[in-house]
């Protein structure tokens, strides 16, 4: 199957994308606004990748979060930083680790 | 705890439950070895994770850099609408692999990258800032997607892992020595009974020899 891809995010990031070849874009302005948009895209059949800038994934808070648990495996989310290159302190993959496996993955990683 | 299992203290619940604990450990070794072998597949992924997330949030950034460029040059609406008229219609080829019986995506994606001409904007009007820009993003884009892949894999096996070890734990710590206590209990009582015996086919003993 061949999908599209759709990116949300700021102007820059959306512009940017579109020169690539995203083929759906959304400028982010009103939390609702996004979310509504961020809903129509997860239920498209079209898109298999969604960009998303962490700038407005913290916006979209929990509802974000709720919206990743119950999505199906496709489309794919991936999180991207913006312009200003920002990226939470956070690393949600890191926390998955430290739920998953325990703490002595922590120490390995920081060995690497 | 081995109150909780309910069980009569016969040789046919006896035999029975030896039964069940020996398939409750050999599912207990089986998903052990299960869960080993997932820890091994996600710190693979997680390794190329590292790798290529580097990769591509360093190209990512360079792409930002030439856009606000273009941006200077040209002007922003004018690279607005030079990214309105791109021809927009990358696809994607995705589909699912199974990792131990996980499904992840398998994403493959085609050349990202094209000429100025493919692209579709004017070419006259708009400056090689942003072709510039474009190439950059076109290639962020990429790396993204192959990303978008390693991800969503890393978060898929993370889950089925803690599946998993819920399993193991629950099958190690609750229900093996539940059943244990169980056999345990049946074996002392069995025990008890024949000591009880014992006695008493001694005593009859003792008071029929006295009689005779």
């Amino acid at each position: 199957m061949s999908y599209r891809v759709a990116v949300i995010g700021d102007l820059d990031t959306t512009t940017g994308m579109a020169l690539a070849g995203a083929t759906y874009a959304h400028v982010h302005a009103t939390k609702d606004e996004t979310l509504a948009k961020l809903k129509e895209f997860l239920a498209s059949d079209e898109i298999g990748l969604i960009l998303l800038t962490h700038r407005v994934a913290e916006e979209l808070g929990f509802e974000f979060r709720q919206a990743m648990r119950a999505k199906r495996l496709l489309p794919l989310v991936l999180r991207i930083p913006d312009k200003t290159g920002y990226t939470p302190k956070v690393d949600e993959l890191r926390e998955v680790i430290r739920r998953t496996v325990g703490a002595e993955i922590m120490v390995k990683k920081e060995g690497e | 705890m081995a109150a909780a299992l309910a069980v009569s203290p016969t040789r046919m619940e006896l035999m029975k439950l030896r039964k069940r604990v020996g398939l409750a450990q050999r599912g207990h070794d089986l998903l052990k070895e299960k869960m080993d072998a997932l820890v091994m597949e996600f710190f693979e992924v997680l390794r190329r994770i590292q790798d290529s997330r580097a990769k591509a949030l360093e190209q990512l950034s360079k792409a930002h850099r030439a856009l606000s460029n273009c941006f200077a040059v040209m002007g922003t609406l004018e690279t607005m609408q030079a990214a309105r008229e791109t021809k927009r219609e990358l696809q994607l080829e995705i589909s699912t692999r199974f990792i131990m019986g996980i499904t992840v995506p398998a994403v493959e994606v085609g050349e990202v990258e094209r000429n100025a001409v493919a692209r579709g904007y004017s070419l006259h009007m708009t400056s090689s800032e942003l072709d510039e820009a474009s190439r950059e993003f076109e290639r962020a884009l990429k790396l993204l997607v192959e990303l978008a892949e390693l991800e969503a894999s890393a978060f898929a096996i993370a889950k089925e892992l803690e599946k998993t070890k819920r399993r193991v734990n629950a099958l190690e710590y609750i229900l093996i020595p539940r059943l244990r206590g169980a056999l345990k209990f049946i074996m002392m009582r069995l025990d008890e009974m024949e000591r009880e015996n014992f006695t008493r086919l001694k005593r009859i003993k003792a008071i029929l020899e006295e009689r005779g």
